[in-house]
């Protein structure tokens, strides 16, 4: 978690620096009075590098992904809960009681 | 719903529970979560920890929900005593719970007074008409007393205000399935399968429903659904897989010589076999030739 959350930070660093680089660049560009085409090739390599990093933290910082396949064994489902809002008391624990000993004591 | 894992967690529990391994309190939070009925154990557990002033005290605001966990516990395994000293205790910490009123009315339902409790419960109908666990409480004590008639009407009654419950729309089919009425039973599958449609076990007793009307227009449909649980279980639901062979079968047999069987039924049949048989080599090799007898008698029928 923590070096993800770091890798992250770093990433959203990365781009921000790129985006820094394009302004100063666009900067220059006006005082030489060239027309703006891209950006330079180290800012270009500097946003792969930062998106990379960006979305490999921003997969693993969350968690791990859940299922969304009803067959799945998380989505699966086996049994139904028993109906308690509806449950009656007419069944074997009646004529046997099974722990008599039992007690609360305080 | 309980799903595949949860119930491989409980069983795990549980064991361990049982085995004096710790984890009683996870055990019994599960047990509530699911929804599940295992009174005797909730009962055992759960005063071992009552009983334990430092575990008890750990608890905080936890505890006086184990206290009515276990309260109902013990009228489920008719520990009267238990059960009575546990309301006076949630008695004394709140006075004038509602919820705690409805325990009582329970312990009068476990004592067997049901006609007590009955006035008890109408007595809290009367200051607040839409308790639906209170109706739902009359509805149970209707189905104690052996009144079954009573309690079909006290459900539709409750069912024509509280129409989302599914829980009540179950209860009934189950009322209804119980008395034979099969097709008032397939109107309340239908219900359920409206308001949970991912929930494969619904869809297959709606298929088993259908399959025991009978009549070919019902055993199509019923084949359709027992398909839609396969699909919702990943084929690992045997029940539907049995009842499309079932099915199949069934309805070669009623439409014999009217028209040409169609082919992809007689495909389903064959793949749900293989899938049957790939299923019991491989977790219960000694029961195979039993199976392989049952399918090839279906077979031959047809």
């Amino acid at each position: 978690m923590g070096f993800g959350f770091t890798v992250g930070v770093f990433g959203v660093l990365i781009l921000s620096h790129a985006a820094y680089s394009t302004i100063q660049y666009r900067g220059l560009l006006k005082i030489m009075e060239e027309e703006f085409s891209g950006p330079p090739l180290t800012v270009f390599g500097e946003l792969v590098v930062g998106l990379i990093l960006c979305m490999w933290a921003a997969l693993t910082v969350p968690g791990k992904f859940l299922s969304i396949h009803p067959d799945s064994e998380e989505n699966r489902i086996v049994s139904l809960p028993e109906n308690l809002d509806f449950m009656i008391f007419n069944h074997r624990g009646r004529v046997f009681p099974s722990q008599v000993d039992l007690k609360l004591n305080h | 719903m309980v799903t595949k894992i949860e119930e491989a967690e409980l069983s795990r529990l549980e064991s361990q529970v049982d085995n004096g391994g710790g984890g009683a309190w996870d055990f019994l939070c599960l047990v509530r979560k699911l929804k599940v009925r295992r009174s005797d154990k909730v009962l055992k557990h759960g005063l071992s920890i009552l009983n334990d002033p430092k575990k008890r005290s750990a608890l905080g605001p936890d505890e006086w929900t184990l206290y009515e966990q276990v309260a109902i516990a013990a009228m489920d395994c008719q520990s009267t005593e238990v059960a009575k000293d546990c309301i006076k205790i949630l008695q004394k910490r709140f006075p004038d719970s509602k919820r705690v009123g409805r325990l009582e009315g329970l312990f009068l339902e476990a004592k067997g007074s049901l006609s007590e409790a009955e006035t008890a419960y109408t007595s809290f109908l009367e200051e607040s008409p839409f308790d639906q666990v209170v109706q739902k409480r009359k509805i149970a004590i209707a189905k104690a007393g052996g009144k079954i008639i009573k309690a079909i009407e006290l459900i539709n009654k409750y069912l024509e205000t509280f129409m989302a419950d599914h829980d009540a729309w179950r209860e009934l089919a189950e009322i209804y399935v119980s008395l034979q009425m099969y097709k008032q039973a397939a109107f309340c599958y239908e219900e359920l399968i409206l308001s949970q449609p991912m929930n494969p076990l619904y869809h297959l007793t709606y298929a088993d429903v259908l399959y025991t009307i009978g009549g070919l227009e019902n055993l199509q449909m019923a084949k359709k659904y027992y398909a839609s649980t396969i699909k919702l279980t990943g084929g690992k639901n045997q029940r539907a897989l049995f009842g499309v062979c079932l099915c199949t079968s069934a309805i070669a047999q009623l439409s014999k010589g009217r028209n040409k069987e169609d082919k992809d039924g007689t495909d389903l049949q064959s793949l749900a076999a293989t899938s049957l048989e790939k299923d019991y080599k491989q977790r219960a090799p000694d029961k195979l030739q039993l199976l392989t007898c049952a399918l090839k008698s279906l077979r031959v029928s047809s």
